[in-house]
């Protein structure tokens, strides 16, 4: 086998390996989310305390979920923000969280494919948070993330806030049987 | 050019099969919803009837011609399947998803560069030009293909995008033919071609077997009902699309905001 040979199987060899890994790592991942039972769901939603998120959330939106425009809006003292909202961890709950009520939304598109208007807004909405945590992490890594965290912060638990509503408004539209057990939940 | 009796018989299958495939996706009106699959599934019995009549009335000169420019035009209805594919997958509101746009450009440049460079560094013991050239495609084309398919399906999963159905079944039947398919060009572009290499024609039996079991799926899958949809009711309509437009202009502000 000569040299030029050498590198040409050589390469193919780590580019077959390289695309059966990435197929299999992603393919596995997506059967796994959807495959989850309503139940299964419901255990994936990490436990937040729904108080703190609407006070975060209220202090940026009105109870309507209208941003408020008075002056006492954005009030929240950055300490007690980063307490609320339990910090990164707890803002990366809210991230974990918001890819299962994609899933939630997704659950009701089985039956209702026009639900997937509300699964397409939840899914940007859920990215977004992402972008927000994301952009903290980096944040962090610099040693900035005192001064970045209200501002991001505050913007993602608001999304969040109105991702939970966007799925209950969802369930209670279709009058689904599993609305109690995600009122309670979130 | 001497084809033996299980040369007949794959052959007999790939064309048989591919009527199959055909057969049910006119049955089963899927023709209309993935025109560019149908397409390329009606390529293949049409492409064995045309090849079938050039062995035996035509020079091998001719075969090798027509051989080259069919293949071009199933890389061309390939690449027409991925982007019906990628369609349905990443326009959920019939507009491309706004997210993943940069993202799907991104990786399209990668898959194309990385096909390039691998079909530039193969060098096929080859007698011709034409020969040279249809390696090099076929090998470009096979890690395009594989490529697109596999990045397409972790583009959706990353993105939390919908990847199910008869859109998913016609993806993953595509990206794992072409997975095989890579191998065996890998196999054409070291060892050479011709038939006089047995190597070449277990390899092309291989490609024959592995289309074949692709074909199967296909027809298994596409005569399988998707998850059957209900239709909501005007009031549940209603209730949705208030909350949806509310939230919508709500988030809007939020935005706006945001940026300011």
């Amino acid at each position: 086998m000569n040299t030029h040979n050498l590198y040409f199987v050589a390469a193919m060899g780590t580019f077959v390996v390289v695309l059966i890994s990435t197929a299999g790592y992603y393919y596995s991942r997506g059967l796994q989310s959807s495959q989850a039972s309503w139940e299964e769901l419901l255990a994936k939603l990490a436990r937040i305390d729904r108080d703190n998120i609407a006070q975060v959330a209220l202090d940026l939106v009105d109870e309507s979920g209208r941003p408020r425009q008075s002056e006492d809006a954005a009030s929240l003292e950055p300490w007690r923000l980063w307490r609320l909202i339990g910090g990164l961890e707890g803002l990366e709950l809210l991230e974990a969280n918001s890819d299962v009520l994609i899933e939630m939304a997704f659950y009701v598109q089985q039956w209702y494919p026009e639900a997937i208007v509300i699964a397409e807004r939840l899914r940007l909405d859920a990215r977004e948070i992402k972008w927000h945590v994301n952009r903290l992490k980096g944040a962090a890594q610099k040693g900035n993330l005192q001064v970045s965290f209200p501002f991001y912060a505050q913007h993602a638990v608001a999304t969040y806030y109105l991702m939970t509503r966007r799925v209950l408004g969802l369930y209670e539209a279709g009058n689904f049987s599993m609305l109690a057990e995600l009122q309670k939940a979130l | 050019m001497h084809l033996t009796r299980l040369d007949h018989l794959f052959w007999a299958a790939g064309f048989l099969g591919n009527l199959g495939l055909l057969f049910v996706l006119c049955y089963r009106r899927l023709a209309k919803k993935f025109p560019f699959f149908t397409a390329f599934a009606a390529l293949g019995p049409t492409r064995s009837i045309i090849l079938y009549l050039v062995l035996n009335y035509g020079t091998e000169h001719n075969y090798l011609y027509t051989y080259g420019w069919l293949a071009v035009i199933d890389t061309m209805l390939q690449l027409g399947v991925a982007y019906e594919i990628s369609s349905r997958v990443f326009r959920p509101l019939d507009v491309w998803a706004q997210d993943v746009r940069s993202s799907f450009v991104w990786l399209l440049g990668l898959s194309v560069s990385v096909a390039l460079g691998l079909s530039t560094l193969a060098n096929s013991p080859v007698r011709t030009w034409m020969q040279a050239v249809t390696y090099k495609g076929d090998l470009f084309a096979a890690a395009l293909m594989s490529e697109l398919f596999i990045a397409m399906m972790a583009l959706a999963f990353s993105a939390r995008l919908r990847w199910r159905g008869h859109t998913a079944g016609i993806a993953k039947g595509l990206g794992s033919y072409s997975l095989v398919t890579v191998l065996i060009e890998t196999g054409h572009s070291y060892f050479g071609g011709g038939r006089e290499l047995p190597v070449f024609v277990i390899l092309s039996h291989v490609r024959m077997a592995a289309y074949l079991c692709c074909v199967t799926y296909w027809i298994i899958d596409l005569c399988r009902d998707e998850l059957p949809g209900r239709i909501m009711t005007q009031e549940m309509r209603e209730k949705i699309f208030t909350l949806h437009a509310g939230l919508e202009y709500d988030l809007q502000n939020l935005r706006s905001r945001n940026k300011l």
